[in-house]
């Protein structure tokens, strides 16, 4: 049964206050048996049928006549997206199982057949550990044909879709705000290189919606459900990769985390994780290992276990460049305090820093030199 | 009858003969002062004539007219009330003949108390020097300013009050130069603070030191407490010792704005640093009368500006021009002047509106967008004229601790004044003085690259996002990075060093 242009027009109205926690809309439609006829009643009669409060319902009628539906569909299909409904044509079918599925899904690119997905999250803050460390899993799992799920934010989400853009691998971007608006906006560049290597930017939220606190945490139920399982690499106690880890655990899906130094308050949220059951990641293999064994027989992973099976690459480092390593150490240091602990004079310092930033060994960032993802 | 006595005013900073025309005819008592005289101009007549009754003489109660030749220029400045008040004296009769004659070849400068007494006055030293590149070397000028007579090597005469002027013209005193022609200003030793007491920073510090040895332009950029100040208020400590050519003009600014202390004749390399919050025209100068602004006040030395990207958006725009010229052209319908403004410009600013980005003592709360933007308001045409750019991080405690104490301002001075006595040799036949003052054409005669340097750049470029215009900018950091090696070819470790101080031009690698 394919839906009619007026119905499609009523569930996005419909949509556009259900996104917020609003099961009852379910209810409703159960009820009511179509959008069309909900949005027929009155409030008296809403609140009545769904056993909700006369203010919440009037506030509902005033929400959905607000959205111009018809504009919805014209400016999501001029990005050359388009929107999806529950339980009809293109709606993927995982989402059905998790709990309060989206209405309608905008969708912008292409949300193709892949199978194996992969969730990757972490903070926004993320320190040069941990985008080491993302940047180096993400490639792994993108090369060897995992599609990887993220949220376009700062941070995790941005180091692991630009490594799937990098390496030309589609990947998907459930964002917090509507499509037709990137945030945060030094993203653009970004979310055009996902849509140019075949990966689609999803939200279930009206075309231009802001990004408002309350949206990202809904989101995070999409990230999840969506993927096979949940990485988290980086991440406070009480920070949004650790939500959406929680409703991938709430969902059955696997939880795996990448533990960090101890004293480091971006780790924190993860290595409790691993405290508190979830697999420890040490390399790429274990993520694909953690998928179950019909998804990683279609993975190549030839060239993934022959390059993680080394400790780390290996790299020719003179005297001078070990010594250099030595005191830039894990974290990012400042020129003067290489300077200080190597006992070189800045003169001499500066070359070697950027032979070493030049043949991407070391970064700068700020002023702060750090170890590049080997 | 009618007298006739010269005079001098200022336009900008170069000075030109006024010749001060006085008529007195009977008729009803009036005193017409014609010829553009500026506010403080007419009020002479009144300091005038009380001063003339007050040292003795008659006020004629007469028509007095008062001309200021040449008529169709402005004039400012109080010096007019002396020759005025001679001129009555000299048009009333109450001057004897030889005082007339006397009269002639004089110039005559000064500002008048109503008791007679003459107060010194702004811009005499360029008055003086304009004056004697015109023949006219003999100058009355109050005693206030014998300094500045001294400087311009003029014969002046010191005068203490009216009567005292008429009695140097009627013969009684001798005309005698008060003024010690031989006193050539000497460097004032004015410090503000030794480079070793900045513990740490040695990356700035180097930087610094590069900018002193080829008038490079440099942007400290940190965390609030990273010593930028500090290290900004030291930086005239290694420049190289003022000549006295320097000086002079130095002090001609200086005299403009009454800022010439008394009988001062040393002077150290000035240091601006007007606020965030300054003008457009005090900054570059301007008004009704045209007054040189801070860029020029900064001349042949530095201009601090803190908190860089807090200035105005027109601010930075106007700081373009004496950046790109190293002077300033003031426009106007009639005529149009023009200040010097070579300086050497230090900018200092946090990397962010908070202050603390990339610092590790204090989380940073701005967003990149923020950040973006504020870095976005230095960007453009004026950081292509800043050749050096330094991130400071905060030193911390245990780190201040160990450091030993770093070099003197004098060792690095020294260092400083080698790498420009090679440019000075380099630029022997050129108006170019430093390396960072270097033409295209220059650039390319005096800086080829080494073998294997053109890779090093064509990897910066791929790599970090070098733009072709930095290049430029690399070559001539590298050459003064030479001179102070005493290098006489630019090696390729002079260029990779140079990449260090271009952050700014990095589009982020593992930017994220």
């Amino acid at each position: 049964m394919s839906l009619s242009y007026e119905e499609k027009l009523a569930l996005l109205k419909i949509n556009s206050f259900s996104y917020l926690r609003a099961d009852w809309l379910e209810r409703l439609l159960g009820i009511f048996g179509s959008a069309q006829e909900i949005l027929k009643q009155n409030a008296a009669a809403l609140s009545e049928e769904g056993k909700i409060s006369l203010q919440t319902a009037e506030h509902f009628l005033k929400a959905a006549s607000a959205l111009y539906a018809e504009r919805e569909m014209e400016r999501t299909q001029k990005t050359g997206g388009g929107i999806v409904f529950k339980g009809h044509e293109g709606y993927p079918e995982v989402l059905l199982d998790i709990k309060e599925p989206p209405l309608a899904l905008y969708i912008r690119g292409k949300l193709g057949e892949n199978a194996a997905t992969v969730a990757m999250v972490g903070t926004r803050k993320i320190t040069p550990y941990g985008k080491r460390a993302a940047a180096r899993l993400a490639e792994d799992l993108a090369l060897s044909g995992i599609t990887l799920v993220s949220g376009l934010a700062r941070g995790v989400d941005s180091i692991v879709h630009s490594a799937a853009v990098k390496n030309c691998k589609p990947t998907w971007a459930l964002i917090g705000t509507g499509i037709g608006r990137i945030y945060p906006p030094e993203n653009r560049e970004l979310a055009l290189g996902i849509l140019d290597k075949g990966g689609a930017i999803i939200s279930e939220l009206p075309y231009d919606a802001p990004p408002l606190a309350a949206h990202f945490p809904r989101r995070n139920r999409l990230i999840a459900g969506l993927s096979k399982l949940v990485v988290v690499v980086e991440g406070e106690e009480k920070s949004g990769a650790l939500i959406t880890a929680k409703m991938a655990l709430e969902q059955g899906l696997d939880v795996l985390a990448v533990p960090g130094p101890i004293d480091s308050p971006q780790s924190c949220g993860t290595n409790r994780l691993i405290r508190e059951g979830a697999a420890m990641v040490m390399d790429a293999r274990d993520i694909i290992d953690a998928l179950p064994v019909n998804l990683k027989a279609a993975l190549d992973t030839d060239k993934l276990y022959a390059a993680t099976d080394k400790p780390a690459k290996l790299i020719d480092l003179n005297e001078q460049e070990t010594k250099i390593m030595a005191a830039i150490g894990d974290g990012s240091k400042s020129v003067d305090n290489i300077a200080l602990e190597t006992g070189f004079d800045i003169a001499g310092l500066s070359g070697l820093l950027f032979n070493m930033e030049i043949n991407n060994i070391i970064y700068c960032k700020d002023g702060l030199y750090a170890r590049n993802k080997f | 009858m009618l007298a006739n006595i010269a005079s001098g005013c200022i336009k900008g900073i170069e000075g030109f003969i006024v010749s001060v025309e006085v008529d007195t005819s009977p008729a009803i008592p009036v005193f017409a002062l014609v010829g553009l005289p500026e506010a403080e101009v007419k009020e002479a007549k009144d300091r005038v004539l009380a001063a003339v009754r007050n040292s003795g003489y008659e006020p004629p109660a007469k028509r007095i007219t008062v001309n200021l030749v040449p008529a169709e220029i402005k004039k400012s400045g109080t010096h007019f009330d002396l020759p005025i008040a001679l001129g009555i004296l000299a048009a009333t009769g109450q001057l004897s003949e030889t005082a007339v004659k006397k009269l002639k070849d004089i110039i005559f400068i000064g500002e008048l108390g109503l008791d007679g007494r003459v107060h010194s006055c702004a811009g005499v030293l360029p008055m003086l020097i304009s004056l004697k590149k015109l023949g006219r070397e003999n100058a009355v000028i109050p005693v206030g300013n014998i300094g500045e007579a001294a400087l311009a090597g003029a014969a002046g005469f010191a005068a203490h009050n009216l009567r005292e002027v008429v009695d140097m013209l009627e013969g009684k005193i001798p005309f005698e130069s008060a003024a010690q022609p031989a006193a050539a200003p000497a460097e004032e030793v004015k410090i503000n603070g030794d480079f070793n007491e900045v513990k740490g920073q040695m990356l700035a510090k180097r930087a610094l030191e590069i900018a002193a040895a080829g008038g490079h332009n440099v942007l400290l950029m940190g965390p609030p407490g990273t010593g930028k100040s500090m290290l900004a208020k030291r930086f005239a400590g290694i420049l190289p010792p003022l000549t006295r050519e320097e000086m002079l003009d130095i002090m001609q600014i200086y005299s403009v704005c009454s800022l010439l202390g008394k009988s001062k004749t040393a002077f150290s390399r000035p240091f601006r640093d007007p606020h965030h919050t300054i003008s457009n025209i005090a900054l570059i100068g301007g008004g009704t009368t045209p007054k040189p602004g801070e860029v020029s006040l900064a001349h042949n030395g530095i201009l601090f500006l803190d908190e860089f990207a807090e200035f105005s958006r027109s601010s930075l725009e106007v700081l373009r021009e004496p950046l790109e010229t190293f002077k300033v052209t003031i426009s106007r319908a009639k005529d149009s002047l023009t200040f010097p403004a070579k300086f050497t410009l230090i900018a200092a600013m946090n990397p962010c509106p908070c202050g603390y980005h990339g610092s590790n003592v204090k989380p940073c709360h701005c967003t990149p967008l923020q950040i973006q933007r504020y870095k976005a308001k230095v960007s453009g045409p004026l950081l292509d004229r800043i050749d050096l750019t330094v991130n400071l991080n905060p030193v911390h405690y245990k780190d201040w601790q160990q450091r030993s104490e770093g070099e003197t301002s004098a060792q690095i001075r020294a260092r400083v004044v080698k790498a420009r006595a090679a440019q000075k040799e380099r630029f022997a036949n050129s108006p170019t003085t430093a390396n960072a003052f270097m033409t295209v054409a220059e650039i390319k005669k005096y800086c080829p690259l080494p073998d294997g340097g053109g890779e090093i750049l064509e990897a910066a470029m791929k790599k970090l996002g070098l733009s072709a215009r930095s290049l430029d900018k690399i070559l001539k950091t590298a050459r003064t990075i030479a001179d102070l090696a005493g290098s006489a070819e630019i090696k390729k470790e002079h260029i990779t060093e140079v990449m260090q101080y271009r952050p700014l031009d990095r589009k982020g690698v593992s930017d994220i």
